[in-house]
């Protein structure tokens, strides 16, 4: 039942994407996203799809993993393109059917805002799949230490995410475990109307809430026997370092943005 | 109504990098009255195979016969299947939800459809089954029993719906030595009026007081079946996979190898008479 939900949909291989610096990942997401949005022109997303087609390439995740990523964004995509096709205000008309007019600028629109959805989505699930979800905090954590000095609660912050992380796969084993206990007393979770459907998950949840507390208090309980004192003074077992394989990531990135920047100045 | 289980496999989440085959081609028959255990290591797929007993988890492959009707058969209702086949799981305390005893009891009953007299008849009936004072308990909060009280009443749920057969998943599990007592009593009554068990059980002298059958699964097979005492006698194979015999079995093995000649035997009880027979007798064979 709920085991077949991927939460933190981390696909466990080894690759040169998979070893980079979560840093750097963090960093490079964020500079694709920007590339993505320097692009002014149709043609201009040539050089994203082929940096987005090397990087799945080399991190070697199945393709179909990819698009999947894209299926709960079918709904918003089919909206995207068909608002924007319908809503253009140029002069050049496409065609007509009634009172639906089509207009040029409208399908471009409607092709460059759903193709930019596309490449942030895939862009950006690239970092959840080849990153684990700790290290993925890790990283978050050590980039937003600097801001430490102003107060901001960088360790605690990275602590509950990774709390937060550790326990989904837990609890959602918890909430199979009593859905299943509860469907073998009769439970239906899965027909009737909506008030049915709402009462039917208080069997579920309220034994969920009394376990996700109790293992709450346990995991308090034990922090403190092995001494944690919040973030001050602590040291890692796994320091994060840039390597070659970083600066090589960083490096084609400044290239993407270049060549996107250039392109868009050329026109 | 026997439960026939033919050639049956499960793989989690497959086609997934995470996919796992819990249980490979197991193929069993669980006899009316009889009360069978399940034995095996962690993660030998005891509790896969019970899971597939009542519906709650589908084949990969393989079928599982209730009466000779397919239960993952589109036209047989899971539900009717789950009153039928009662299924406690490990620590059953932690599904408890309700505002009193009762009402959680009776929560089975509810989703069959009953009235509302004979819910609370089959409440009573249910808590009279494994010990609990109907008066005392019913408006208490589930929350505010101790361990064992809690177990009972979850276990209560289950037998509310009036199984035939009835599967129990470590029953005993993290139970005090009185409370563990206390509820193979209530399995063992169970039993003897006619309910169909099958346990699961890490514990083997439990094993060797209830069932009239033991099933041993390895890695997802099935690579042993008879009586207890067959089944325990065999210590070595048994210890090879990692598991336990019951004490008095240990002691006929144990004894056997230094020139005892005695039956084959696994309940503590009955090896008292047979050692008394054989220290008063002086010499041959006890049985």
């Amino acid at each position: 039942m709920l085991r077949d939900i991927t939460l933190g949909q981390y696909y466990p291989i080894d690759s040169p994407i998979h070893r980079l610096d979560p840093r750097a990942k963090i960093l490079l997401t964020v500079g694709f996203i920007v590339a993505v949005f320097l692009v002014g022109s149709l043609p201009g997303y040539i050089p994203i799809v082929l940096f987005l087609v090397l990087v799945v390439r080399l991190s070697r995740l199945p393709v179909n993993m990819m698009l999947r990523s894209l299926k709960p964004l079918r709904i918003l995509l089919v909206f995207t393109f068909v608002l924007n096709m319908f809503f253009g205000t140029g002069e050049r008309e496409l065609f007509r059917l009634g009172f639906i007019v089509v207009k040029e600028d409208g399908l471009m629109n409607a092709v460059r805002f759903s193709a930019r959805l596309i490449f942030l989505v895939v862009g950006s699930s690239v970092l959840t799949l080849t990153t684990a979800p700790v290290t993925l905090t890790d990283g978050l954590e050590r980039l937003a230490s600097p801001l430490k000095r102003i107060g901001f609660p960088a360790h605690e912050m990275a602590m509950m995410m990774t709390i937060a992380l550790r326990f989904i796969p837990t609890l959602t084993e918890e909430a199979d475990k009593i859905m299943k206990a509860q469907s073998a007393r009769g439970a239906d979770f899965s027909t009737g109307n909506l008030k049915a459907r709402a009462k039917a998950m208080i069997p579920l949840l309220v034994p969920l809430f009394v376990s996700a507390f109790r293992r709450a208090g346990d995991l308090a309980m034990a922090m403190e026997a092995r001494c944690y004192h919040g973030g001050e003074g602590r040291t890692r077992l796994h320091v994060l370092r840039y390597r070659r394989g970083d600066a090589v990531a960083f490096g084609a990135m400044a290239l993407l943005i270049a060549v996107v920047v250039l392109q868009g100045r050329l026109q | 109504m026997p439960i026939t289980v033919e050639n049956l496999t499960h793989t989690y989440q497959q086609g997934s990098p995470f996919q796992a085959t819990a249980i490979r081609d197991i193929s069993l028959t669980i006899r009316d009255g009889e009360a069978l255990a399940l034995i095996g290591h962690t993660g030998s797929g005891k509790s896969t195979l019970a899971q597939h007993l009542n519906a709650l988890l589908t084949p990969t492959s393989g079928r599982v016969l209730l009466d000779g009707r397919d239960i993952n058969n589109r036209e047989v209702s899971k539900r009717a299947v789950r009153f039928e086949v009662g299924l406690v799981f490990q620590y059953p305390e932690h599904q408890l939800f309700e505002e009193t005893v009762a009402r959680d009891i009776g929560f089975g009953p509810r989703n069959m459809g009953l009235s509302e007299a004979e819910v609370d008849a089959r409440v009573r009936a249910a808590m009279d089954m494994v010990g609990l004072s109907y008066e005392t308990m019913k408006d208490k909060s589930p929350f505010e029993l101790s361990g064992g009280q809690m177990r009972r009443v979850a276990l209560a749920g289950v037998l509310a719906m009036r199984p035939r057969i009835l599967v129990l998943d470590e029953p005993t599990a993290g139970l005090d030595p009185r409370a563990r007592d206390y509820l193979l009593g209530d399995i063992a009554r169970l039993h003897s009026d006619g309910t169909t068990v099958v346990m699961i059980s890490h514990s083997m002298d439990d094993v060797a007081r209830l069932a009239t059958r033991v099933a041993v699964l390895e890695q997802g097979r099935l690579v042993m079946e008879g009586a207890p005492n067959d089944v325990f006698m065999q210590v070595d194979r048994l210890g090879a996979m990692g598991l336990d015999v019951p004490a008095a079995s240990r002691l006929v093995h144990g004894l056997r190898a230094r020139g005892i000649d005695l039956p084959d035997c696994c309940l503590l009880d009955e090896l008292a008479d047979l050692l008394e027979k054989l220290l008063k007798g002086g010499t041959g064979h006890a049985s």
